[in-house]
């Protein structure tokens, strides 16, 4: 699929009538493995052609651990560890996922009260990682300041999550039927707090980056993936949504105790350009932490006042019955998925995961060429990619 | 649709080529290794199946599979001096399967497919044509596993460094010693024994420099 030189498909239709036809030679240029543009260790190869890229090209792999070979060396519980260190900006959407997955091969029953516990750690979780991703692609387009406030109202959700397990990044808190420790007195208060000042900073946010113009400028029109090239390329999350599908894991599959809550599910509409531009990608974003608050204030008020936390009749070694089985579920980069093959021992046979910006990322070879090279950085920080999970 | 109704259209449609159906958690059809692309493409493309979106598609070395279910699968329980494995009693021989999860936007339905090739050469028509996102996929699979995709348009490693040697998720895989001539400690499951000397401990230098505490603050602030 080596792209020819004379299909480039510069696609930015207003754009091409500025851009006079004049062929030079193609640069090779390295974007990356260190850029501070590629969120991580990834490293983009870009052949341009004057400003216009005409081809790129990801390689991955930086960060490669191969955790689906130590899942095979290590039990299903010691495996939880590992899941936090694939996307290590929403580690609880990870944990939630596994922890689903290996429930779903097995004859578990989930208390009550962990699964509101999950559900709203998980939200807590989503808003955090979304607030980096809104931060940073601020950042990528050359705005300093909303960074530096979405750094302060993410510091709120992990002090809730100290408290919660001791862990401020990697928290390795859920556990197979359950999650491993109580949650402490006053942790339906601390969510609420922080839902309240979230919801102040929201419009505060819009008005310092969503509708700055030179903003909608960088990012209105541009990094168009629409909803074909999404399912095509298994982009999810919110690109897919960005693309205006609305389609969520949590409601059109719902998993855990998603089908009690009452929530929407923003979708792009090409308000400032084309819709599943850049712009619409981020917009999703935002207003999915909106939505995140609705969950969470519906989440504090069921949550159980008391009950077990993990369920009683589960031993400390898991042993899961011979099957298989696919499981999803949404995380706040996209589908992230886990096959668990197990033969009815304490270990998994095999465990394959597929994560969302793997799938994600991919799709930039497609969108990339014929792209301006600054619009191709706006275009990877909309995709929102961690680089943990990627490479796994 | 449900599982089983599109397993028998298929089984209508493609007759000897749908081989078995797998029940479970999650049924599974297993297919014809080599008639999969046309499989692939009638899932597709069929209006009344229309799996536009591949989920997931997962390499898996069935190699010393526990059929039974007692959890008595090959493991590797470490390495000996030469990097070798060493594994548990054998109690099956497995091939190469290649797992496909589909999902249908337009009717919100799942299918799970599957393929099973012998060790040698392990190869699978690749599916890139049919659901692009199966091409880093299958590289990924290539590139842990060594199961070939004929047909794929990139057929290069993914993750691992392209002048490695071996695929690590085969079950037969031997840890390499060194890496570019680079000694690899640790190697997976084997017990790494340290001593207290191993441990080296950043020691104070007298004026408490940069390697000892931090100078206490003398009040005049900074």
């Amino acid at each position: 699929m080596a792209p020819e030189l004379n299909d480039i498909g510069f696609d930015r239709r207003r754009d091409a009538d500025e851009v006079p036809p004049i062929k030079s030679e193609l640069l090779e240029i390295n974007m990356g493995p260190q850029h501070p543009a590629t969120h991580g260790v990834l490293r983009l190869l870009v052949k341009t052609d004057g400003e216009i890229v005409h081809s790129v090209q990801a390689h991955i792999g930086y960060l490669h651990r191969c955790a689906e070979k130590i899942a095979e060396g290590c039990d299903y519980r010691q495996f939880m560890v590992y899941t936090d260190r694939f996307d290590y900006l929403a580690p609880m959407n990870m944990n939630f996922g596994y922890a689903l997955a290996v429930e779903r091969l097995m004859d578990v029953e989930v208390p009550e009260r962990a699964e509101y516990v999950r559900v709203i750690c998980a939200e807590l979780q989503r808003i955090a990682s979304h607030l980096i991703a809104i931060g940073t692609f601020g950042l990528d387009i050359g705005a300093w300041t909303p960074l530096l406030y979405c750094f302060r109202e993410r510091e709120e959700v992990l002090n809730i999550f100290e408290r919660l397990c001791g862990g401020r990044m990697l928290y390795n808190y859920f556990d197979i039927g359950g999650v491993r420790f109580e949650p402490y007195e006053g942790f339906g208060t601390d969510v609420l707090d922080f839902v309240n000042i979230v919801e102040q900073k929201v419009p505060e946010y819009n008005t310092l980056l969503s509708y700055n113009k030179i903003f909608i400028e960088r990012t209105a029109d541009v990094g168009v993936i629409d909803a074909a090239d999404c399912h095509a390329y298994g982009c999810t999350g919110p690109v897919l949504r960005g693309a205006g599908v609305e389609w969520d894991c949590r409601r059109d599959d719902p998993y855990s105790i998603y089908d009690r809550f009452d929530f929407d599910i923003p979708v792009g509409t090409g308000e400032q350009g084309t819709v599943g531009d850049c712009w619409d990608r981020y917009m999703v974003r935002m207003r999915e932490i909106e939505q995140s608050c609705r969950i969470l204030r519906q989440a504090v008020a069921g949550l159980p006042a008391e009950g077990p936390v993990r369920d009683p009749k589960l031993k400390r070694l898991v042993r899961v019955p011979s099957g298989s089985a696919y499981t999803r579920t949404e995380s706040s980069k996209g589908e992230i998925g886990f096959h668990i093959v197990a033969d009815g021992g304490s270990r998994p046979f095999r465990n394959k995961v597929r994560s969302p910006s793997f799938c994600n990322l991919q799709v930039i070879e497609k969108v990339g060429r014929g792209q301006m090279l600054s619009d191709l950085v706006a275009t990877v920080g909309s995709l929102d990619i961690v680089l943990g999970e990627i490479d796994r | 649709m449900e599982h089983a109704q599109i397993h028998a259209l298929l089984v209508e449609r493609f007759g000897d080529a749908v081989l078995d159906l797998v029940e479970g958690e999650q049924p599974r059809t297993v297919v014809a290794a080599d008639r999969i692309g046309e499989i692939a493409l009638a899932l597709r493309d069929d209006p009344d199946l229309a799996f536009e979106y591949l989920m997931c598609l997962s390499g898996i070395d069935w190699d010393g599979y526990d059929e039974s279910g007692k959890g008595k699968s090959v493991k590797i329980l470490g390495y000996d001096e030469n990097g070798v494995p060493e594994t548990s009693d054998r109690v099956a021989e497995g091939d190469f399967g290649v797992a496909y999860d589909l999902y249908s936007y337009r009717h919100r339905h799942t299918f799970a497919l599957a393929v099973r090739v012998p060790r040698d050469p392990g190869e699978v028509p690749s599916t890139a044509a049919v659901w692009p996102t199966a091409e880093w996929h299958e590289r990924e699979a290539w590139d842990l596993l060594g199961i070939r995709f004929a047909g794929h348009p990139d057929p290069r490693r993914i993750l691992l460094d392209e002048n490695w040697v071996g695929h690590p998720l085969r079950k037969d895989y031997v840890m390499p010693g060194a890496w570019e001539e680079v000694p690899l400690a640790g190697r997976p499951y084997a017990a790494d024994k340290f001593t207290e000397d191993d441990v080296v401990l950043p020691q104070p230098t007298e004026d408490g420099g940069p390697q000892g505490a931090p100078k206490k603050d003398d009040g005049d602030g900074s």
